[in-house]
């Protein structure tokens, strides 16, 4: 029986814990052999970045292409969309044009819901401002998965801005809904504590929570936080909250580091740490094509047919 | 010209009135109050089955003229004035201009009359431009008609400033309004700082970005002597502030509005602007702190804080739309939505008696020799319909909602300027 497909991918959270895993499945899948170029064949699919991208553009652009699409690629000014016309007039126009699918980024948290509301056709939320970028969250559960071969029990540990990621929000809600522990770290200027939940601790000190996960995700740090008063300077950041050599020892031989990109060497993390045989960053960003296309052939498709 | 208003139940809380009464109006004043008066020639108002107050004042409106008039003119605002039940509205000085000059209050004053729909009461700028630097000129600008004076939207941010504004205008009667909202501490905020922004990766202004304005004003106002006024309190913590200032003898009143009363920080889902207003709306805490100093006195008045914007506006991105939404003709239904439990005396001292005394204008009573200003209302539930509204503003977020109180007929000076729904052009006394 075919499933009624979500329309848009705007969080980890439009799609339910069985429909993560068949888009995980399929994407392993897709890893394991290639699918005919064919999945995708003919639908316009328009990649719409306000923000500039190297990994998550290029990453969506072999997807599209792997499954057949005809990709589209338009990076206009941060500004040009909000002034003159309306996001409906903006999305009558792409869907006039022909776009069935956009995979959108834009520094505002909510483009992408806005843009799905008035869009009659997918929309894949590539990144919006601080608040989801599920296809990364769904590309590290995928790395988790493939290492741990199971979601629920496992306690991964979240370091650095929450408070500024759009990767950490949308890890949370997927890992929270496959049943993964998810302890936050960082000091109180990055992590509110109102980021605390069900499931969702906090913490301020990294050495004490390093040897109890079975996975460590560090985010970048932007120097920007010190320009706007919220880190005093990365010198003392990095003293309580850099995966470093001394902190690697903490941490337990069966556990991984995440990262989701792009690292500041000597900041967040040392050479040290991506040299260690635990790191799976290039795991990470390998997984993310294989889950893009996932993700693209479950929105227009549909929920494959079991065999 | 005489209007009597006949059989409906009269709220008068100053003379300490619940009974029906008929009211007898003429030549502008009330002259009569009495049971089954004669109708000798006057206008009737079937005030049957309603209740009969004296007219509500919404002490702060925007009402965007001159300068933003695709938004709001003084003539759309004082209909819709009309068609809420309000007899009376006091305007802020965030126009283009702002009314910091005597030629642009004047010229307020005069449309306001031209259009006749609702008396109009100017709020003069605190500083000129509303800059924050320096004063603007409290005494001609009182005698132009301003009754108040405030920078609304934004605070002066340099105290010294503000200080010195207190104390230079501290022997006029016209109170000080302030708009409670610290720049730095706000920051780009679109939303109130709790659990919903972080989940929605938004950017929230704490409760504290307004507590600090209210406790700076409350000790510039106990330094001044100056009569103060706090606008729109949203905060548990600035409530206790206003205790606390009431209790050192500080000349303090304060005012909540319709969407901090009902409205909680959970409408930003959608990521759209309807729901965005300064300052935000928050947490259950406050709203409940809110609530409760409406019942218990601490809270003077009820004001809209109507803020009318083109729907374009409204719907562009939450970090560029502009902030607050309509007010004046959801008012009446939003409070008794809001506090089902609150009495009609107090209701009326909220919309009519404080709002008088605390601006210094004629009202709040239909005591003999008063002005004749009427509002009469039922407790009817109607459906909001916001393309209705005869503002400009076609926004609010209690749009679709069930209300379940509404205005039947506003009087203004004995002129019946609305009633059974519509609204109507000031006949002219007889000459």
């Amino acid at each position: 029986m075919r499933t009624v497909p979500p329309r848009s991918l705007l969080d980890v959270d439009d799609l339910s814990p069985g429909e993560i895993v068949s888009v995980l499945d399929r994407a392993v899948a897709f890893r394991d052999r290639l699918p005919p170029r064919d999945l995708l064949a003919g639908v316009p699919v328009l990649n719409l970045f306000f923000e500039a991208s190297t990994r998550t553009a290029t990453s969506f652009t072999l997807a599209e292409q792997r499954v057949g699409a005809d990709v589209i690629t338009f990076a206009p000014g941060a500004s040009s969309l909000g002034k003159g016309e309306t996001i409906a007039d903006t999305a009558l126009t792409l869907h006039g044009i022909g776009v069935r699918v956009i995979v959108v980024r834009h520094p505002e948290s909510g483009f992408a819901r806005r843009l799905a509301d008035a869009f009659d056709g997918h929309v894949v939320n590539a990144g919006d401002g601080t608040h989801a970028h599920p296809t990364q969250a769904l590309l590290d559960l995928m790395t988790l998965r493939q290492e741990f071969d199971r979601f629920g029990g496992l306690h991964v540990a979240i370091v650095g801005d929450i408070l500024h990621s759009r990767v950490a929000r949308s890890n949370i809600v997927g890992m929270r809904a496959l049943g993964i522990e998810v302890t936050l770290v960082g000091p109180p200027t990055l992590l509110p504590r109102e980021f605390a939940g069900d499931g969702v601790r906090v913490e301020r000190d990294l050495d004490a929570v390093l040897g109890r996960v079975d996975a460590v995700m560090m985010l970048r740090i932007q120097r920007e936080r010190i320009d706007t008063g919220l880190l005093p300077s990365l010198d003392d950041y990095t003293r309580r909250y850099q995966l470093n050599r001394t902190r690697l020892r903490s941490l337990r031989g069966d556990a991984v580091i995440l990262h989701p990109g792009p690292y500041n060497r000597g900041i967040e993390l040392t050479d040290d740490v991506l040299d260690d045989p635990r790191s799976r960053y290039v795991a990470q960003v390998r997984n993310g094509v294989f889950v893009r296309m996932s993700v693209l052939d479950l929105l227009v498709n549909g929920a494959p047919v079991p065999a | 010209m005489k209007t009597l208003i006949r059989g409906g139940r009269l709220v008068d809380p100053v003379q300490g009135i619940d009974a029906q009464r008929d009211v007898l109006i003429e030549n502008g004043f009330v002259s009569r109050i009495g049971e089954h008066l004669d109708a000798d020639g006057a206008r009737v108002v079937d005030a049957a089955n309603a209740v009969v107050a004296p007219g509500f004042i919404d002490m702060h409106v925007h009402l965007r003229e001159p300068g933003q008039t695709y938004k709001e003119t003084i003539a759309t605002g004082t209909a819709a004035a009309a068609a809420g039940g309000f007899t009376a509205v006091a305007c802020m000085p965030n126009t283009e201009p702002a009314l910091d000059a005597v030629s642009i209050v004047s010229e307020v004053v005069r449309r306001a009359d031209a259009a006749g729909l609702a008396r109009v009461y100017p709020i003069g700028a605190i500083t000129k431009g509303r800059a924050g630097r320096e004063l603007a000129p409290y005494h001609l600008l009182a005698e132009a008609g301003c009754v108040a004076f405030s920078d609304d939207g934004s605070t002066p941010r340099d105290a010294r400033v503000l200080r010195n504004a207190a104390r230079y205008a501290a022997d006029l009667p016209c109170v000080f309004v302030s708009h409670c909202e610290d720049p730095d501490l706000k920051g780009d905020a679109v939303m109130n700082e709790g659990s919903a922004s972080m989940r929605l990766g938004l950017e929230g202004a704490p409760g504290l970005a307004e507590d600090v304005i209210v406790a700076r004003d409350l000790l510039i106002a106990a330094d001044s002597g100056k009569a103060w006024h706090i606008a729109h309190v949203s905060t548990a913590t600035s409530l206790d502030l206003i205790r606390w200032a009431r209790a050192r003898g500080v000349r303090v009143t304060c005012e909540v509005t319709p969407h901090h009363l009902f409205f909680l920080d959970d409408r930003f889902d959608d990521y759209r602007a309807d729901s965005k207003v300064n300052p935000p709306l928050r947490g259950a805490h406050d709203r409940a702190a809110l609530r409760a100093a409406v019942l218990d006195g601490t809270i003077d008045a009820f004001a809209t804080d109507h803020a009318p914007h083109g729907v374009d506006e409204k719907a562009q991105l939450l970090s560029v739309a502009p902030v607050g939404f309509s007010g004046l003709e959801i008012a009446l239904g939003a409070y008794a939505l809001a506090l089902p439990a609150l009495s009609l005396a107090r209701y009326v001292e909220l919309l009519s008696v404080n709002p008088a005394r605390i601006l210094g204008v004629p009202g709040g009573t239909l005591a003999a020799g008063s002005p004749g200003d009427v509002t009469v209302f039922a407790d009817r539930p109607w459906t909001v319909d916001a393309r209705l509204f005869l503002s400009k503003g076609k926004n609010t977020p209690f749009d679709g909602m069930l209300l379940p109180r509404r205005a039947l007929a506003t009087i203004v000076e004995g002129a019946v300027v609305f009633e059974h729904g519509c609204v109507l052009p000031r006949e002219e006394a007889p000459a």
